[in-house]
């Protein structure tokens, strides 16, 4: 199973195993990890599951996936920045296996 | 200390009730008895009199009822606050909901605080997540039809129909037992018991109703252990996170939270909305063109619009908001319908406006407890307005009826005979 890292504001590191087709806010969720809210349930209507994907992974993963994570990435608590992404708009494959998201000081 | 969600045992909080009971520390021009879902205003108009809260009440204020003495938060800003601060206001206790003391069970998950909550909600999320619930998309719109045959049927027959029993009910109890795996033929009797249960005007009809489900509930839970499947009460039954089976308490909280909490609410929604849809021929006509093209935005702001329920939270530890000191033990009650309506955040509150720019609504609360099945209640809701206006574009309230609500936390026309 590929592997991501979150890497929380306060730089506490946690590796877990996400399934291929899981997104990367209900990793975090299932395994109890601190700094993604993700309050909406994964609806893309939130912005609590804020993240900046790292910069060795922005190609991989890429930009927001349509208008409306565009939109709400721009409501997001803490200040966005190019490598933001929700978390729960990136869905887990084989080619992210070892992918890092740093967490945000706050989702609301 | 958290809870033992394997071993309950009945909250033992102070419960304030009346006039004599205000703490000495509530500032005077704060205490109201605003008459929320008893007095006459809120009975003839429930959401307009929720606008008015804003126009009336202050932001904050100390409700006196015989119901109870609470807090009532009506702001959106400060709901959201309360709601995404669990260290301040607390679930342990909050679900008034009537148990027996010598057969006690905790509500799972709404009465577990993180971060506890989360073991139970993994179990399901799975499922309600918007990925899971779209499995069900085809089951629901061949559940809707099945009910809009019988429908047409009926108003062929007689020339009206009665929306609450035809549809409005049905529709999200069959979805239901879908979902968790329980024989369709269980449809008019777990409405019959959700309606006595909620809707009852005597503790007796009401523990009468909790026996039968209790009874019932406890029987399909000992069925899924021996066989289990894929439904929702075979995951809890079977379930054991980190390797601990769940206890029996948990697992029948578990499951009888989700017959409390899942039914009533859906019902509630799908009347209101058609009473307004049946009122307004703009409004319909607006409602079919835009679903064409943006459902999500029409189910969003209709579930602004017509919101139906309360969130209640006991204070945990002493808190300022908004200039309010609350001190422990206190209730709050967020007045969600209210907090849809605040004027700074959506103008026009009580205008339908599928084009409002997207701010966070409350229908479904927001924080660690936000509804589990917000996605199951928007996608049902979504199926039913595109299969009913697509059958029946036109309808109307039947002439001279008087649109009744009754008292109670999920607030919804209690019958609306329609025609067309």
């Amino acid at each position: 199973m590929p592997s991501v890292t979150y890497v929380e504001a306060n730089g506490a590191s946690h590796t877990v195993d996400v399934a291929v087709g899981e997104n990367v806010m209900r990793g975090a969720l299932y395994n109890g990890i601190e700094g993604i809210a993700g309050e909406c349930g994964g609806a893309a209507s939130c912005a609590t599951c804020h993240c900046y994907v790292d910069p060795d992974w922005t190609e991989a993963v890429g930009g927001p996936a349509d208008g409306v994570e565009e939109e709400l990435l721009e409501a997001t608590a803490c200040p966005p920045t190019s490598a933001s992404r929700l978390s729960c708009q990136i869905i887990m494959s084989d080619a992210l296996d070892g992918l890092i998201v740093h967490l945000p000081e706050r989702q609301f | 200390m958290p809870i033992d969600a394997a071993n309950p045992v009945p909250p033992n909080f102070p419960r304030a009730v009346g006039p004599d009971q205000i703490p000495p520390h509530v500032p005077k021009e704060l205490i109201r008895s605003v008459g929320l879902t008893m007095g006459p205003d809120f009975l003839a108009a429930p959401h307009d009199y929720m606008k008015k809260l804003h126009d009336e009440q202050p932001p904050i204020y100390y409700d006196v009822s015989p119901m109870g003495n609470m807090w009532h938060f009506i702001k959106h800003e400060d709901c959201l606050f309360g709601l995404r601060h669990p260290e301040f206001f607390s679930n342990e206790g909050a679900t008034p909901f009537p148990r027996d003391p010598n057969d006690y069970f905790y509500f799972i998950p709404i009465e577990i605080d993180p971060p506890h909550h989360r073991k139970y909600r993994n179990i399901v999320d799975p499922l309600f997540c918007p990925a899971g619930v779209k499995q069900l998309e085809g089951l629901i719109r061949q559940r809707a039809n099945d009910l809009l045959d019988e429908v047409e049927a009926e108003h062929a027959r007689s020339g009206e129909c009665e929306f609450t029993t035809a549809f409005g009910r049905p529709l999200p109890v069959s979805v239901f037992l879908d979902i968790m795996g329980l024989p369709q033929d269980m449809r008019d009797t777990f409405v019959e018991w959700a309606v006595q249960l909620l809707h009852s005007s005597t503790r007796e009809d009401m523990a009468d109703a909790m026996k039968k489900i209790t009874v019932y509930l406890k029987g399909a839970i000992a069925e899924k252990k021996a066989n289990p499947d894929d439904g929702v009460v075979s995951l809890i039954a079977n379930a054991a996170p980190d390797g601990v089976p769940l206890s029996d308490p948990e697992i029948f909280g578990f499951v009888c939270f989700l017959f409390i909490g899942g039914l009533d609410t859906v019902f509630a929604t799908l009347n209101n909305i058609w009473l307004h849809l049946a009122r307004d021929a703009d409004l319909r006509a607006e409602t079919i063109r835009r679903m064409e093209t943006d459902p999500d935005k029409v189910v969003e702001e209709l579930l602004r619009r017509w919101s139906v329920t309360f969130s209640g939270r006991v204070v945990e530890q002493d808190v300022e908001v908004r200039g309010v000191q609350l001190k422990k033990g206190e209730r709050v009650t967020f007045i969600l319908p209210a907090a849809n309506f605040d004027p700074e955040v959506f103008p026009d509150p009580l205008k339908v406006d599928y084009d409002r720019p997207r701010k966070t609504i409350l229908a479904f609360t927001v924080g660690v407890h936000s509804c589990m099945g917000g996605h199951l209640a928007r996608l049902e809701l979504k199926i039913c307005l595109q299969e009913w206006l697509k059958r029946i574009p036109n309808f109307e309230v039947k002439p001279d009826t008087h649109i009744e609500y009754r008292p109670g936390g999920v607030i919804g026309p209690e019958f609306l005979p329609l025609t067309w």
